[in-house]
């Protein structure tokens, strides 16, 4: 029996399936096949991650603010939300196996932990949070799965026991009192998750772009205003549109809209800050990002604005919450690539060259790690700057990852049971 | 317990890169990949002037791994590869390291070196690159470098020649020869005796009195990773060309034998 999604299933796996041949072939190669190099030693994977786990993050504040602030509107969606929340989270923690160099030792982050780094508490709150998530999103289902069952595909029917109405209606009694219970364990959590990942990077005095207070504040702002986004995006797709869901849709896009006016507030504030003293590390920095990187920035600039005019003034309409979506998810997304040239690009290595005219700062080359050219051509061994772009097996590994995001939220939406029944 | 540590004479070193190569070859280092590095302050291109005529200077400066106390290599590392040994020196567990790469990230001094790819691959495809037609490592298993595999007490493996795919490596103020009681490899092939490697626990030690009676800086001092090595400040410039060369003559004279 064809599904609702079983074309876009088809393509999904497509992609999907080329990912798992990019993963396989840069198992086999190394990841020289990747663009990064010694002095850029981060790319696509870790903008992807952090995109990922704000986009966790933001599932959870949707479906707890219902039960902590009483925002009845967003009753609707709040499965959805949880739904996306656990695969977002996994997902977080999947695109690291294809960044790391031996995927094969992780378990030495059980064994060995060291608990001053921040990766190993970012893995134990990511854990911790994909698991309340689907805790909650059991809570908040588990009426309809006693009642109905749930079809696996391959196992059948499963879960569905005799109960009469009025068992119905105390497990839904039930299920609202535990998921009062769990809300305020699960919005700290989820704030937690994107503070942790947003300290990874800012505790870097090494890397001034990062370095600082406001890092994990701008973290939180772009999961309050992507998180929204894509349960609006995934509701649309999945339950469409109806008089119980479009007040949740309003409710959502007003919420994503101002958090965007925040981030992007928070963002050139700390720009104006930078730009006055005018000199530095923290100028230079800055300076890359108007000048190098100026089409990314237009880019994440123009369509984070844009997504968030279409979710203020057109709440209520469908067709624009889609393009308000896309363009946030566009707009983000290069928000969190530029997390990277800046930090990069700018070597912390400087040494200040005093002269009798004036003075400068010079930045001292690294080994880029392979050799490239021939005798006729040689290439440079030592650079103060990379030109990093993610190469073609990146952006298929990630693309792969996605579309498993995308899959496994539909399929799980269409297994169990997101929507409401009375 | 010693605690290594390692200075450096700006007015010694000549920018030859001899410990550069001669760390290369003792430490079996990969294509591409440099634990020493040798450049010219403020050049774009190493052994070119800086400056404006008539004010020109050339100061060469050589960055090993700075061996930090407050390492963030060292607390960045979500699994405890990266640490420093009580004698002071920053070392990598070859055999822990799970290629995260965020000490890459955290390092100021930009010394840590990926295995982006096979090693042994690496050495054959990087010797056609340069045009050896022999194509050297096709079919020999020579390897040039200290040949075994070195373990510190507790059994950690330090250093490799046979380089595993997908670690972070470093400057290990070569390990190897610093367990047999042997200054490391730069420090020997310097032809300018630049370098002084010892102990900085001891008060008697070269470098300790050198750091006590001599102009020194560390390396990006604002961060405060408290490298352990020193760096002694070229002389002031218009003492060069001062050397009386007669006295100098006349001590050859008395040396020269007559054949």
């Amino acid at each position: 029996m064809p599904g609702k999604f079983s074309k876009v299933y088809k393509i999904l796996g497509l992609i999907m399936l080329i990912g798992l041949i990019a993963f396989i072939y840069q198992l086999y190669k190394g990841l020289i096949v990747t663009h990064m190099r010694n002095s850029f030693s981060w790319g696509l994977y870790i903008a992807t991650w952090a995109f990922f786990v704000g986009t966790a993050a933001g599932g959870l504040v949707v479906s707890s603010s219902i039960y902590l602030f009483k925002v009845e509107a967003l009753k609707p969606v709040a499965r959805l939300a949880t739904i996306t929340a656990f695969v977002f989270a996994i997902a977080a923690m999947t695109i690291l196996l294809p960044d790391v160099g031996r995927p094969d030792r992780l378990y030495n982050i059980f064994i060995h932990p060291n608990f001053k780094s921040l990766l190993p508490w970012d893995f134990l709150v990511l854990s911790s949070y994909s698991l309340v998530s689907i805790i909650y999103a059991y809570i908040l289902m588990k009426p309809e799965i006693y009642k109905f069952g749930v079809s696996i595909p391959l196992l059948g029917l499963k879960g569905k026991r005799n109960i009469t109405d009025e068992e119905y209606k105390k497990l839904k009694e039930e299920s609202f009192r535990k998921a009062k219970k769990l809300a305020p364990l699960a919005l700290p959590l989820a704030i937690l998750i994107h503070t942790v990942t947003a300290w990874v990077l800012a505790t870097q005095a090494a890397r001034p772009w990062w370095y600082g207070g406001l890092l994990a504040p701008t973290f939180i702002a772009t999961a309050i205003s992507t998180g929204p986004a894509i349960v609006i995006l995934f509701s649309l797709w999945v339950l469409g549109v109806n008089e119980r869901l479009l007040p949740a849709y309003r409710v959502l896009a007003k919420i994503s809209a101002l958090s965007s006016i925040i981030l992007l507030f928070m963002y050139y504030n700390e720009f104006f800050v930078r730009f006055w003293w005018h000199h530095g590390e923290d100028y230079e920095a800055l300076k890359l990002l108007f000048t190098k990187y100026l089409h990314l920035h237009v880019i994440e600039v123009f369509f984070i604005l844009l997504s968030a005019y279409l979710f203020f003034r057109y709440s209520d309409v469908p067709k624009k919450l889609v393009q308000g979506g896309i363009a946030l998810i566009i707009g983000v997304f290069a928000h969190r690539f530029l997390l990277l040239p800046s930090a990069y690009n700018i070597i912390p290595f400087r040494v200040p060259v005093i002269e009798r005219y004036g003075s400068e700062e010079w930045s001292y080359p690294i080994a880029h790690g392979e050799v490239i050219g021939d005798l006729l051509k040689p290439g440079k061994v030592f650079v103060d700057y990379w030109n990093y772009y993610p190469s073609i097996i990146e952006i298929l590994i990630t693309a792969g990852v996605m579309a498993a995001v995308v899959f496994v939220i539909l399929k799980l939406s269409e297994i169990l049971p997101v929507e409401e029944k009375a | 317990m010693p605690r290594w540590g390692m200075a450096i004479d700006l007015g010694r070193c000549i920018g030859c890169r001899s410990c550069a190569v001669v760390c290369k070859i003792h430490n079996s280092l990969p294509p591409g990949t440099w634990w020493q590095r040798v450049e010219t302050i403020g050049a774009k291109v190493h052994h070119t002037p800086v400056g404006r005529y008539p004010d020109f200077s050339e100061v060469y400066l050589p960055v090993p791994c700075q061996h930090c106390d407050n390492a963030p290599c060292v607390k960045v590392c979500p699994v405890g590869a990266t640490w420093q040994r009580e004698d002071g020196l920053v070392l990598i567990d070859f055999e822990r390291c799970i290629g995260c790469r965020y000490c890459m990230t955290a390092c100021p001094y930009g010394v840590r070196q990926f295995n982006w790819q096979n090693s042994d691959k690496n050495f054959k495809e990087a010797f056609k690159k340069l045009g050896f037609s022999q194509n050297w490592f096709a079919d020999s298993s020579y390897r040039p470098g200290y040949p075994y595999e070195h373990r510190t007490k507790d059994g950690r493996l330090v250093f490799t020649p046979k380089r595993p795919r997908g670690v972070v490596e470093k400057c290990t103020f070569c390990v190897q020869y610093v367990d047999q009681g042997l200054p490391p490899a730069c420090v020997r092939g310097c032809p300018g005796n630049a370098r002084i490697f010892g102990d900085l626990n001891d008060p008697n030690s070269l470098i300790s009195q050198v750091i006590k009676r001599r102009d020194v800086i560390r390396m990006r001092e604002d961060l405060n990773t408290s490298p352990k090595v020193y760096y002694l400040l070229p002389e002031y410039k218009s003492y060069r060309g001062k050397i009386i060369y007669e006295k100098i003559l006349k001590a050859f004279e008395r040396m020269a034998v007559n054949l």
